[in-house]
């Protein structure tokens, strides 16, 4: 199967020029073949969020460079990658990233908003995403008035309502209990078997350990790379 | 994307904080309504003054003593005693593009009547003055050419006059003193107002004739003087008379250097344009008392704006990362600036006219409310919320996803 995400040698610095520059990606290569399942683990700090920014197009690499589907990020107008980020890439967020003035519904249906999706169809694919992570009951909820779990469960749906071809999930059960994380595993492990590239982020080695590759990153370097054999 | 997507979008932001959106629609309303209010003023006066420079007469033209400085601003015009009962004659008979004339000799006595007395300006004249003014007697008559020759003591009172005088029952046929001398009450004006500042009912009208014999007394040195005339052109030869009557008058004065003109010769196109330069000074101060608080709005609408741009970083990070495009979060934001505007300046085109006719009721000042007002006021507030509105949007539209979802 051919590569959909390929860094090579990706540095990203912050404040780069500054008196104290962050470097939080310092020289990452990994290449990540269409439908695999990966886990990225590592200490608070190690980059994971960085890393995650830049494969959902929402950052860009400072140095280094990044292909997505065989096409250079660098080439791409930020325009281009607002439809990737809409349309090829569904995130979801280390904080959730709701908005507090809209329903549950209503954020679940704003990716289809900007995909140009008629306001109808747009319902009836939000409601969907909603009873797959089994928040039918829930939908006209603002987040103020959700669980973490629940929000959580909402930016899920609101990741997959697109149904992109790449799935990036930044602790995705960090806020739920044992039970529901099974739940949400299971969604992912569907997604998978559906050919979805998942990549999530997790400090739980349980989570972690679902997916059939486990990349470890400290200091904004890959630390280890393993690959566990099939899908669970 | 489309326009009803991006309309309702807008809306939700203009919703999610209706306290604030709804100081900004304030500033914008109290603009526009103060400018179709204030232009209506103005346009009011305007026409009023049209209206009551029309009313002086058909084709009239005005003579009377004075100077006229060469920028055509009347310097001294005054009751200097140029101009002569024989001046009046010599238009009459001289100047082929004048069709009437009556010469002028007015004021103010006591005039009694019974008990009551009251003191009025009493204005001298010649029978066809109410041809020229256009302005005649409703009950009663005016009197006859035959009456000035006789110098007959007869007179015509405004209606006010009749009013303060006589009260009810019909003055015409009743007596009436002025300043002691008796004369008889052959007829009533009609009702006509202010005319130029002066109350046209609050006068008498009699012979010139008797004016001389009975009231003024002659001038030692030029004889019958007037205190102006009054002549009517041709029709459309309004130009001609001017000039026949101000090279004849030169002649008589014997004035060779215009600058020493000891009169002053206006058509009615003069008075009109005199008129209509003050109304337009006053419009435009006024235009522009408004305009000042048409901006004031707009700023209004741009700070609100860039306090909402920067209050919703958050807001617009997460749009941008669920893949709206630059120009979707500048239409988002432009859309919600034009709606702030376009709904302060409807409401405030209606607050505008209705405020219009309530300063045309309580004050009794005539006020119009143009169509272009209306128009314009509509382009305007379009406008405002288009020019205060893009800096802001464009400002969200630049925010790099990453940077907004990080803010707080
Ligand atoms: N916008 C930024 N400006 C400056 N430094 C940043 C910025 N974002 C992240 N960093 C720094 O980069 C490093 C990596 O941050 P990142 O968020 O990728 O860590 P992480 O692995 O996701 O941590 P966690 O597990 O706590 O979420 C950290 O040292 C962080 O302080
Ligand atoms: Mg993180």
């Amino acid at each position: 199967m051919s590569n959909v995400i390929e860094l090579k040698d990706v540095w990203r610095i912050y404040n780069e020029g500054a008196e104290e520059p962050v470097y939080a990606l310092q020289g990452v290569s990994i290449s990540i073949r269409h439908g695999e399942y990966s886990a990225i683990v590592g200490t608070s700090g190690s980059g994971k969020s960085t890393l995650m920014n830049i494969i959902g197009c929402l950052d860009r690499p400072t140095r280094g460079t990044y292909m997505l589907d065989g096409i250079d990020i660098e080439n791409r107008s930020d325009d281009e990658l607002a439809t990737i980020r809409n349309k090829t890439v569904g995130f979801v967020f280390q904080q959730f990233n709701l908005l507090g003035s809209m329903s549950a519904l209503k954020n679940v249906m704003l990716p289809l908003v900007y995909a140009g999706i008629p306001g109808k169809e747009r319902k009836i694919r939000a409601e969907l995403a909603l009873k797959e992570v089994g928040l039918e009951n829930r939908m006209h909820h603002r987040p103020n008035e959700l669980s973490g779990g629940q929000q959580q469960r909402v930016a899920i749906a609101r990741a997959i309502v697109n149904k992109p071809s790449i799935l990036l999930a930044d602790e995705p059960t960090g806020a739920l209990d044992s039970t529901t994380a099974s739940e949400i595993m299971d969604l992912f492990g569907r997604l998978v078997k559906e050919g979805m590239t998942v990549i999530l982020v997790t400090h739980d080695p349980e989570t972690a350990s679902r997916a059939n590759r486990i990349i470890k990153v400290r200091d904004g370097k890959i630390l280890e790379d393993i690959a566990m054999g099939t899908v669970s | 994307m489309n326009i009803v997507e991006l309309l309702s979008v807008a809306w939700q932001g203009i919703l999610s904080n209706r306290l604030r959106s709804a100081l900004t629609v304030l500033g914008i309303l109290i603009g526009i309504a103060s400018v179709i209010t204030l232009i209506g003023i103005g346009e009011g006066a305007k026409q009023e003054a049209e209206k009551q420079v029309q009313s002086l007469g058909v084709n009239l033209i005005y003579i009377r003593p004075g100077q006229v400085s060469s920028m055509g601003i009347s310097m001294g015009q005054g009751n200097a005693p140029t101009l002569t009962y024989d001046d009046a004659v010599a238009i009459r008979e001289n100047c082929p593009a004048v069709k009437e004339v009556a010469a002028q000799y007015s004021q103010s006595f006591q005039v009694q009547y019974g008990e009551k007395n009251t003191m009025t300006q009493v204005n001298a004249t010649e029978p066809n003055y109410p041809d020229i003014r256009n302005f005649y007697a409703d009950r009663g008559r005016f009197f006859t050419k035959r009456e000035l020759d006789d110098a007959a003591r007869v007179c015509i009172i405004g209606d006010t006059v009749a009013n303060d005088l006589i009260g009810e029952g019909n003055p015409v046929g009743k007596q009436l003193l002025i300043r002691g001398e008796l004369f008889d009450v052959i007829g009533v004006m009609e009702k006509k107002g202010m005319t130029q500042g002066m109350d046209m009912d609050d006068q008498i009208f009699i012979p010139l004739s008797t004016g001389y014999a009975t009231l003024f007394g002659l001038n030692q040195v030029t004889g019958k003087t007037v205190r102006n005339i009054l002549a009517q052109s041709k029709d459309g030869e309004d130009w001609q008379a001017q000039f026949q009557i101000t090279n004849l008058l030169r002649l008589r004065h014997n004035i060779q250097n215009p600058e020493e003109d000891d009169f002053m010769v206006r058509t009615q196109v003069d008075i009109m344009q005199t008129a209509q330069s003050i109304t337009g000074v006053f419009s435009l101060l006024l235009g522009a008392t408004a305009g000042i608080s048409l901006l004031v709005g707009g700023i209004g609408i741009m700070n609100i704006m860039l306090v909402s741009v920067t209050e919703r970083t958050r807001e617009i990070g997460v749009r941008k990362a669920l893949g709206a495009k630059h120009n979707q979060i500048l239409a988002q934001f432009v859309i919600e600036a034009v709606l702030i505007s376009m709904t302060g300046g409807i409401l405030g085109i209606l607050l505008g006219v209705s405020g219009s006719h309530f300063i045309s009721n309580i004050a009794e000042w005539p006020t119009v409310v143009t169509p272009i007002s209306i128009i314009l006021s509509v382009c305007v507030s379009l406008a405002i919320g288009l020019f205060f509105g893009i800096y802001p949007a464009k400002k969200a539209a630049m925010l790099d996803p990453i940077v907004a979802l990080r803010s707080e």
